[in-house]
């Protein structure tokens, strides 16, 4: 009794969050709307490549054409049959949500396929290659805008569907996760043979894993063409995928709470740098070396200092301090180089940041933010000192 | 079941055999750009993503060369020798090796003990930096392109397969004669009129005349040389044919004959006994990145350098060098002579699309090829099929 009270309560309290972001948002310019709901989008995307890479561990880097399938499919339904279809609109899109889940799940049937056969690096490059070739063949359809890109006649601007949508992903993948259907996918992302030794049917669970991230995405690109009102080849770009998967590898693979989190900062840092002022490059190349020396002495404190852990946090705070210092330090003394001095727009390192996060992350703490931790109650309890708490490890 | 001859009829064949050629030439780029794939996967066994942005980076520093001996934009410079095109080789290679192995020791090497998707990632992540980093600092809009001019080896060489049909150009030979007569008739004509544009009824009709025997003549020319099959090469790609073969011998030499070549291949078979059997493996990996590194510059500069008005940006190496990986899975990844012969595979298949006709879906090729090649044969055409174990 005291479960379902617990899940009648989370489902209420997430309805009423995103009712409440609606209401919020409903009183804020179209920018901010915008943000919102991209935001939301991201999360979704996020969490459902999470599933596929995290949780089922087969590196998939084309997340991005799944996103487009659905996109394309809610645009092109809307402008052949939406009026004729006589429905309101928050019908209409969830009908759409739908329609574009199934279509992406088709094509994630496609590419999860050659996942049987292929792992790693491989895969990895299989599912981009899927990718361009999904955007390659949108780009050449002349019915669906070809290149020009696809109108998408009534938009309809619901922000709780989209966040309804986040949660109801999160959700899913969460209970996946909790309960004895999600052990299979661990089981497959630790070690493959012994998982089907011990009776698991790989194939099927890496399908299932694919059916069910590349339905999320087409769900998402459905709400984004409704949203945007237009969708073009150019938005789905080898560039998205990389976006999402620094989003999941920054959050942890398999952790969905770091997937969203990590989805929401770094889908908002580079927006906000596009209304960000010029930037001299002679600072940029202060911040670039600063990075690099500070990456280079963290990663020396972390496998020489050895002893207790508050000694090295001490000294990470001092390796941060010092890198800001030196980075506006190099700046102005390379400002001195004159073909230094000349400046770019702040919007044209939306990617480097994503770049250098990657690469920083992955030389710091390669497993991510949050690893394989979920957020929890219980840790939060643990943090203000109750020591009753018994500790639930759900992936080690 | 009777094949649909039909759909073969919009196929110029007499243009295949010059696109053939054309695809290896384009195959060769390719197989000097997927060498370097190949051995470094064959050592780190790592998909090296950034390999296509040091070949980027090799076309700047190309371009750079070139605009220190003079041919910057709107100086009209003639007279560019081999000594120049050496330099900017050679410069080209040395720093696309520096790159090559400063990425390998900054980036790579750290992530050495990390599960291999961590390196790929990182790999990943380099690319991109490489990419929207590189339009910060490097010109890039409006693209630059490499002053031709700089190549003294214009024009083509051309192989003729097929003569001329010898009755159509006899019969082109014969109006010759007609135009020339008819044109001389309208330029007597000419002098007795007031001016060229109010002629009299004689003048249009004189004029009428000329022009369509000399349309026809036009006509039976084009039809004589379309009857005809020859291959024509500009020189600077014939050179760098050469030159690809060149490298792709030392590079034979250097793997097989050297004592470092049999380190590499040791390295390549087994990392970690070839350690224990005293192998420096660090440095045996520097080595095969300054290799491969190099002649991806080597390849770069080539390819911007004689195949005319190619613009460089950052994403120069990015299409091509998904392509050349696709060419080194092709022909077995980490086999050498695989990567060659599937570079000039896939130079020959992209051609081949392009001249049946289906132009927007050249670089979807690439990864149809690599989905069927790694779905039926994921050894590759040379390379093992082993099975990978856990």
């Amino acid at each position: 009794m005291k479960l379902w009270g617990v899940r009648l309560a989370s489902i209420a309290l997430a309805l009423m969050f995103c009712l409440g972001l609606d209401s919020v948002a409903s009183h804020q310019n179209s920018f901010i709307q915008r943000l919102i709901v991209l935001a939301g989008l991201y999360v979704t995307l996020a969490v459902s490549l999470n599933l596929i890479n995290g949780i089922t561990g087969q590196f998939s880097i084309g997340h991005a054409a799944f996103y487009q399938v659905g996109a394309y499919t809610a645009g092109y339904l809307a402008t052949l049959f939406f009026s004729k279809s006589h429905l309101t609109g928050g019908a209409w899109l969830f009908l759409m949500m739908i329609a574009g889940a199934f279509a992406a799940a088709v094509a994630g049937l496609i590419v999860g396929l050659p996942s049987l056969r292929l792992k790693g690096d491989y895969l990895a490059i299989v599912t981009l290659g899927f990718g361009e070739i999904i955007r390659i063949v949108v780009q050449n359809q002349q019915a669906i805008g070809g290149a020009y890109g696809l109108t998408v006649s009534p938009r309809f601007q619901y922000i709780w569907i989209v966040w309804m949508l986040a949660f109801l992903c999160i959700a899913i993948c969460r209970n996946l996760l909790k309960t004895a259907h999600g052990l299979p996918f661990l089981a497959v992302r630790e070690d493959e043979v012994a998982s089907s030794a011990m009776g698991v049917n790989v194939t099927m669970v890496k399908v299932t894993a694919f059916l069910i991230g590349s339905a999320f995405a087409g769900a998402a690109g459905a709400l984004l063409a409704h949203f945007e009102g237009f969708i073009s080849p150019q938005i789905f770009k080898m560039d998205l995928s990389f976006i999402i998967v620094t989003m999941v590898v920054l959050g942890g693979t398999g952790s969905i709470t770091g997937s969203a989190l990590s989805a929401m900062v770094l889908f908002y840092l580079p927006e906000k740098m596009r209304d960000m002022s010029d930037i001299r490059l002679s600072l940029l190349l202060g911040i670039a070396l600063s990075i690099a020396f500070a990456v280079a002495a963290a990663r020396y404190v972390m496998y020489n200092i050895h002893g207790a852990a508050s000694k090295r946090v001490g000294m990470y705070a001092g390796i941060v301090a010092v890198g800001i210092a030196s980075s506006y330090l190099l700046g102005a003394l390379f400002n001195f180089a004159h073909p230094l001095q000349a400046t770019v727009e702040g919007a044209k390192l939306r990617l480097v940041v994503f770049a250098v996060t990657l690469i920083v992350l992955m030389l710091l703490r390669p497993q991510g933010v949050f690893a394989h931790h979920e957020f929890s109650w219980d840790f939060v309890k643990k943090l203000m000192g109750r020591q009753d708490v018994k500790t639930t490890e759900v992936s080690a | 079941m009777d094949f649909p001859i039909h759909l073969l009829a919009g196929f110029e064949f007499t243009t295949l055999p010059q696109q053939l050629v054309n695809g290896i030439l384009l195959g060769a780029i390719y197989a000097l750009v997927a060498l370097g794939y190949t051995m470094v996967y064959g050592v780190l066994k790592l998909i090296n993503f950034a390999h296509g942005e040091v070949f980027m980076l090799g076309a700047y520093v190309a371009l750079f060369v070139s605009w220190a001996f003079g041919y910057v934009p709107g100086n009209d410079l003639h007279g560019g020798t081999w000594v120049h095109l050496l330099i900017m080789l050679v410069a080209s290679m040395t720093a696309c090796s520096l790159i090559g192995v400063f990425i390998e020791r900054f980036a790579y090497r750290p992530m050495r003990s990390q599960p291999r998707i961590a390196s790929l990632i990182t790999a990943i992540g380099i690319s991109l930096l490489l990419q929207y980093g590189g339009q910060l600092f490097l010109p890039n809009s409006p693209a630059p392109n490499i002053d031709p001019k700089i190549n003294p080896y214009q024009g083509n060489v051309s192989v003729t397969l097929r003569a001329p049909d010898a009755a159509l150009l006899a019969q082109a030979e014969t109006l010759k004669k007609g135009i020339a007569e008819a044109k001389a008739a309208y330029a007597e004509q000419l002098k007795s009129e007031k001016d060229e544009f109010n002629l009299s009824p004689k003048g249009k009709e004189l004029r009428t005349k000329s022009q369509d025997l000399e349309r026809t003549y036009n006509d039976s020319v084009s039809k004589a040389s379309s009857s005809a099959l020859a291959i024509n090469i500009p020189k600077g790609t014939l050179i760098m044919l050469v030159m690809t073969l060149v490298l792709m011998g030392m590079l034979t030499y250097l793997v097989l004959f050297t004592k470092r070549g049999r380190a590499m291949r040791a390295v390549s078979l087994d990392f970690d006994s070839a350690a224990l059997m005293g192998i420096n493996v660090n440095k045996i990996v520097t080595f095969t990145f300054i290799l491969g590194s190099s002649l991806a510059g080597a390849g770069a500069m080539m390819n911007a350098t004689f195949i005319g008005g190619i613009k460089i940006d950052t994403f120069f190496g990015m299409l091509l060098g998904v392509k050349a990986f696709v060419a080194a899975v092709l022909g077995g990844i980490g086999n050498i002579p695989g990567a060659v012969l599937g570079g000039l595979l896939m130079g020959v298949a992209e051609t081949l699309v392009v001249w049946a006709g289906y132009d927007a879906y050249r670089d979807a090729i690439a990864f149809v090829v690599l989905i069927v090649v790694l779905l039926f044969k994921p050894g590759g055409l040379l390379g093992s099929a082993k099975v990978e174990k856990v």
